[in-house]
Formats: structure tokens, C-alpha cells, sequence
């Protein structure tokens, strides 16, 4: 069994502080309109950002399950 | 370990590849007239072509070694720093890409003056040619390292030619010479790794790829296809140290301060090309990258586990990428590999090398000595400059090479210059609030508590997450933390303590500025009207020197007015841009089909008779 310190914890870390940083940053493009979700070109853009944030999400965590399941 | 290392067949592949790139290099060195074109390219490429080039320029040859050495230690983990960039991509490509595009800023330095004051600006100058001056010794101790064993030349003697051979280029070719030769060398790297770990796969399968890759998956240790570290364990390669000095630190640091990356993306045609290079670099290309690197690593981790004997014992790891790729490869297939090595080395090298010298130009030159020189005469002393910081690097080398190994000589170097530039930058763009004696108490405050840190171990440890301090060397990348909290701390206590900066003064030059900045780069207001690409002819017109003019058709299907911006493009795609040129519509005129433009725009933009071009609005 291999501990949690090695497994979970540093992808919870990971993508928790990455996570805020990743909002904050959201947040401040779309309040500064730099970031205009009115805007359908933008709002791919949006769109994007996001399917970043789980795409990676997505490949840590699953190689995490293979490396357990293994 | 003495390794046998090559053979006369990979000498002289070795050889060729380094003619073949200072050839390619000089080659393309006629494409740069003006200082715009030396640093910037001319703002004119493709994001795809400056997608490939961004590979080599973030694949140095210390990737090689340092990853591999930690992939045979440690397995997977050891892509952490290649896949944890994107938490920043938002404000990276909505906040600061626009603000250093629009902004006309030609450097980070420059920026800080607009921002803050000249004394920001000289401090920021500073600290940023430090940190790629000694960047570039480090690339150069690596590849020499490498080198010097296969062709048994003194090692600082192979640090001195591969110098010389990387400036070749440079001196004649600039910012289009550097993208071309890593578009190049950026194919050369991906596919030189990938096929070091094919090759590898096939040796763990005794020549059956598919029996090699179960093998490989077979003889790995749970613990070694984990992609993250142990959380604070050991000192020396914990996933929360990295986090903090990689993910954090060096994250914003690549993003927001390599001028040579800057660079780059100033040499996209417009800001949504530049956007696109980003993404699809952080979303594609990183995590390929990050197996080009570790593979020698995992291959020669997966050999030691199920196939024992096959490694000498008592290998070191930082022998391992050139070991592994002994075993796997031919004669010839192994000199190229080497040579892959040197493209990640002169790719990353000529950035940094053209990047300094556009801030010794731009930061130095030009407010310190001389405002108004002529374009010659300021591409000469950015050629004297890229050979002077050539020659500062090599006399680092030997400091570097007295550390223990590539890896922590290159965290020392992240998490001691980039905490206050990082800060420095990240405030100043995003808190209106920040002011002048803040940043400049965040580089000489901050600097002295980053340096009380070094010596006072007690004040890393409240920051160190449970990771063991180590007897006489302190902790490692948690010091970054350190270093950031320290940094913000004191920019945001005198931030308070001082007067707001005027708001007309911050125009333009923070985040929440950025739609106007479309305004102030066009100097008029913006047409957002979509339109339509159109194909059209040129012709020679010497009547309108500042502006090109279409037919009024054209102008209706571009949806475009007199006044907005416009770029011309050859309509060959594969060229990415490297034939256009932007300017301002003129007065319509009736010959459908046809653009009126002066000799001076054909030459600039290097366009051929008869070829077609390609016409779109820009705002």
C-alpha cells in the first residue's frame, strides 16, 4: 500500500493552491473585462482555460490510479 | 564510471549537425533589417511556428541530464515541472500578453520604467541579466560536460567553441534566425527523444516493441509510475519544495519574465496568435517534452530493475542519459542523440544570448548612453553585446560547475532570483495600489530577508512543510516560498504605507487596462466588426508610403476603414509568416483583387512578384 503522502496528498495540494491561483486569475481577467465573456470568441477562450485546469487534473489523477492499481 | 563513449560515425554526425544549424542560422540571417526585426522578428509569425520554437527554447541540454537523472531515481514524478504550468496560463494570456504586445514595451525592464521609475528599471535590469547570463552558463557547463568526454578537448576549451559556434548565428542573424534554427532544432529535440525511447522500448522487449512496453510498465515500481513526489520527502526531491520553486516560482518566471520567451510571443503576428502559441505549447507540447527529457531516465530505471548487469553497478545517475543511450542505440543513431543534446543547448542559448543583448540595447544603451542612434549602429552593439554576455557566461562556469550537481545549481538559481522579479512583476501588473518606493523595497528589502533566509535557516523553517533541514545546506526549493512571501510582504506593507500611484499614470500598463491598450496601440478607436480574409496582387504605388491601399470591395469583404490596421501576408501557409508586413488601410480605390503598396513594404515584407498574398484586418 503505498501512503497517502506519496499518493493523494500532493495532487489534493496540487490542484487546491494551484486551484486559487487558477480562480484569482479568472476571476481578475473577467472583472478587468480583459476577458470579455460577453464575447463568443472570448468565451472559447474561456472554455479552454478550463478544459486546461481538468485536463491536467485529469492525467495526474488517473496515472495516480494506474500506479496504485499496478 | 568510465563509459565508452561514441564512435568516429557519431563524431562526425555531431560535426555536420553543428555546421548544418550555423548555416541554417546565417542563412536566414537576411531577414533581419532593423532592430524590430533583429529582437523581435518583425511581430509577424505564425502561432504554430512559434509554438515548435518555443520547444527548444524550454528543452535546454540540462533537461536532459537533470530529468533523466531524476527519472532513474524516482520515475515519473520526475515530469512535475514539465506539467504544472497552466494554473497561471489566465493571467498570463489575458493579462500580461496583451499589456507587453500592445504596450510596444521592448523589454521587462523597459516596462518597469513605464510602470514605476528609471531607478525600478535599473534594478529590474539588473536582477533579469543576471538571472539569463547565469542561465546561459549553465547550458553551456552541460553540453560541454557531455562534449569534452567524447572529443577529449579540455572542458572550459569545448565551452569556448560551443560559444563561438552559437554566436555564428546570432551575430548575423537576430530574433529570425533564432526561430528558425529552433523550429528546426525543435523538430530535431522531439524527435530525437522520442525516438531514444522507442529504441528503448525495443531493447526491453529484446527487439518486440509491444512486448517492450509491457516490460517496461512491468519491471517499474508502483512508487516509480507515481506522477508526483512523496509530499515533503527527501529534502533533495519532495513534491511541495518543487511546487513552490518550480510551479510557483518558476512558472511565473518562465511565463512573466524569460525576455527570451517574452520575445517570442512579440514575434507572434497579433496577441490571439500569440495566446494560441501558448496554449496549445503548455496543453501538447510540455507533456511530450517531458517524456523527451525523463525517458533515458525510466528506460535505464525500468533495465536496473528487471534486467540486472545490463548497467555497470554502482552507476551514477547523472551518467545515466548517456548510458542508457549508449545500450540502446547504433553507431551514428547514438551521435545523433547528441547532437539533439547540442540543439537543446544552442536553442536555448541563442534566445537567452539575443534576449540579453536586446535589454543591453534597450535598458542599458539606449536611456543610459545614447537615446537616438541609428538602427546600424544599435544592431552593432546588440552583436558586441550577445559576444560580451557570451563571455561573462563562460567565465560562470566554473562557479556553477562547483556545485554538487546541474539540478541544484539550477534551483539555487530559481529560487534566488526570481522570488522579487515574480513579485515585482505580478503586483505591478495586477494591484493598482503598488507603488514606486514598494518595488523598490521589494528588490533591496526583500533581496537582504532572502539572503538573512540563507544564513538563518530558522526563518525557512516555519515554511518548510515538514521537510528535514539539511546539516550544513539548509533547505533547498522551499527557500522559494520563503523568498515570496518575504518579497510580497514588504511590497505590500510600503504599498500601504505610501501614496497611491495617480491613475492616469497606470494607464495602459495594468491588467485592468487592457481593453484600452487596443485603443492606445492603434491610436484610434477599434473596429470589431468581423470580416473576412481576401487574396489579392500587389502593386508597385510610391504615392502612399505610410498606408496600403485595397478596393473598396476588398475593404467591405475585410469589413475594414480607412485608419485600421492591416496585416499582408504571402499566402503560402507554410511559411508561417515570415513574408508579411503590417500597416494602416489607406484610400480605397476600384481595382478589385489589387494592393497598391511602396517598394519599401515589398522589401520588408520580402514579397515576390506575381506570388499572391493574403489580406485580414487586424483591429
Amino acid at each position: 500500500m503505498i501512503e497517502f503522502a506519496r499518493t493523494w496528498l500532493p495532487y489534493i495540494y496540487l490542484y487546491s493552491v494551484g486551484g486559487i491561483a487558477f480562480l484569482i486569475g479568472i476571476y481578475i481577467i473577467t472583472k478587468s473585462k480583459s476577458l470579455n465573456i460577453d464575447s463568443n470568441h472570448h468565451k472559447r477562450w474561456l472554455y479552454v482555460l478550463i478544459f486546461g485546469f481538468l485536463y491536467y487534473a485529469g492525467i495526474h489523477g488517473s496515472l495516480i490510479l494506474l500506479a496504485m492499481r499496478g | 564510471m568510465e563509459i565508452e563513449i561514441g564512435t568516429g560515425l557519431d563524431r562526425a554526425v555531431i560535426l555536420i549537425y553543428f555546421a548544418l544549424v550555423m548555416g541554417f542560422g546565417a542563412y536566414f540571417g537576411k531577414y533581419s533589417k532593423t532592430t524590430s526585426d533583429y529582437f523581435f522578428g518583425g511581430r509577424r509569425f505564425s502561432w504554430w511556428l512559434i509554438t515548435i520554437s518555443i520547444v527548444a527554447t524550454g528543452i535546454g541540454s540540462h533537461s536532459f541530464v537533470k530529468y533523466s537523472t531524476k527519472a532513474y531515481q524516482y520515475g515519473f514524478s520526475s515530469t512535475m515541472t514539465y506539467m504544472n504550468d497552466w494554473f497561471f496560463m489566465p493571467l498570463f494570456m489575458f493579462g500580461w500578453l496583451p499589456i507587453i504586445y500592445y504596450s510596444r514595451v521592448r523589454s521587462i525592464p523597459e516596462y518597469f520604467e513605464k510602470r514605476f521609475n528609471k531607478t525600478a528599471r535599473l534594478l529590474a535590469t539588473a536582477m533579469t541579466l543576471l538571472y539569463m547570463i547565469g542561465y546561459i552558463a549553465i547550458q553551456l557547463l552541460t553540453l560541454a560536460t557531455a562534449l569534452y568526454k567524447i572529443y577529449n578537448i579540455p572542458l572550459m576549451l569545448t565551452v569556448i567553441i560551443i560559444a563561438v559556434a552559437t554566436t555564428i548565428y546570432m551575430h548575423f542573424g537576430g530574433q529570425t534566425s533564432v526561430i528558425f534554427t529552433d523550429l528546426f532544432q525543435g523538430l530535431i529535440l522531439l524527435f530525437a527523444g522520442l525516438l531514444l525511447f522507442f529504441l528503448g522500448l525495443e531493447y526491453l522487449g529484446d527487439g518486440v516493441f509491444s512486448t517492450g512496453i509491457k516490460n517496461f510498465w512491468s519491471f517499474l515500481t508502483p512508487d516509480q509510475k507515481l506522477p508526483l513526489a512523496h509530499f515533503n520527502h527527501p529534502p533533495n526531491f519532495n513534491f511541495v519544495g518543487i511546487f513552490w520553486q518550480d510551479g510557483i516560482a518558476g512558472s511565473i518566471g518562465f511565463l512573466f519574465l524569460n525576455q527570451g520567451l517574452i520575445m517570442r510571443f512579440m514575434a507572434a503576428k497579433s496577441v490571439n496568435e500569440g495566446r494560441k502559441a501558448a496554449a496549445f505549447n503548455v496543453l501538447f507540447v510540455l507533456p511530450i517534452s517531458a517524456i523527451v527529457v525523463s525517458n533515458a531516465g525510466w528506460i535505464g530505471r525500468a533495465i536496473a530493475n528487471g534486467m540486472p548487469g545490463i548497467l555497470p553497478e554502482g552507476l551514477q545517475p547523472n551518467d545515466v542519459f548517456v548510458a542508457v543511450t549508449n545500450i540502446v542505440s547504433s553507431p551514428g543513431v547514438f551521435g545523433f542523440i547528441i547532437a539533439a543534446l547540442c540543439a537543446a543547448l544552442m536553442s536555448t542559448a541563442d534566445t537567452l544570448v539575443n534576449a540579453s543583448s536586446a535589454i543591453v540595447v534597450n535598458d542599458i544603451y539606449r536611456p543610459l548612453i545614447k537615446e537616438n542612434q541609428s538602427e546600424k549602429k544599435q544592431l552593432e552593439i546588440a552583436r558586441v553585446a550577445s559576444i560580451i554576455v557570451k563571455l561573462i557566461a563562460i567565465l560562470l562556469v566554473p562557479f556553477f560547475n562547483s556545485f554538487e550537481s546541474i539540478y541544484e545549481a539550477h534551483g539555487w538559481f530559481h529560487s534566488t532570483f526570481t522570488p522579487p522579479l515574480v513579485v515585482a512583476v505580478f503586483l505591478g501588473i495586477f494591484w493598482k495600489r503598488f507603488t514606486t518606493p514598494a518595488v523598490i523595497a521589494t528588490f533591496t528589502v526583500g533581496a537582504f530577508l532572502m539572503i538573512l533566509g540563507q544564513f538563518n535557516h530558522e526563518l525557512i523553517s516555519p515554511f518548510s512543510h515538514g521537510i528535514e533541514l539539511r546539516p550544513g545546506k539548509g533547505y533547498s526549493y522551499i527557500g522559494a516560498l520563503y523568498n515570496i512571501v518575504v518579497c510580497a510582504s514588504v511590497g505590500v506593507f510600503v504599498s500601504l504605507m505610501t501614496k497611491p500611484p495617480k491613475r492616469k499614470n497606470l494607464e495602459g500598463l495594468t491588467v485592468f487596462d487592457v481593453k484600452k491598450l487596443k485603443e492606445i496601440f492603434k491610436g484610434s478607436p477599434i473596429n470589431e466588426k468581423k470580416g473576412e480574409k481576401v487574396k489579392v496582387n500587389f502593386k508597385i504605388d510610391e504615392n502612399n508610403l505610410d498606408s496600403i491601399r485595397f478596393s473598396e470591395k476588398d475593404m467591405e469583404i475585410m469589413k475594414a476603414k480607412q485608419g485600421d490596421l492591416v496585416y499582408l501576408c504571402d499566402n503560402r501557409a507554410w511559411l508561417g509568416g515570415l513574408k508579411s508586413i503590417h500597416s494602416v488601410y489607406g484610400r480605397p480605390h476600384q481595382q478589385e483583387g489589387i494592393v497598391f503598396i511602396s517598394s519599401k513594404d515589398q522589401e520588408s515584407g520580402l514579397f515576390e512578384i506575381d506570388r499572391k498574398l493574403y489580406a485580414e484586418k487586424e483591429m
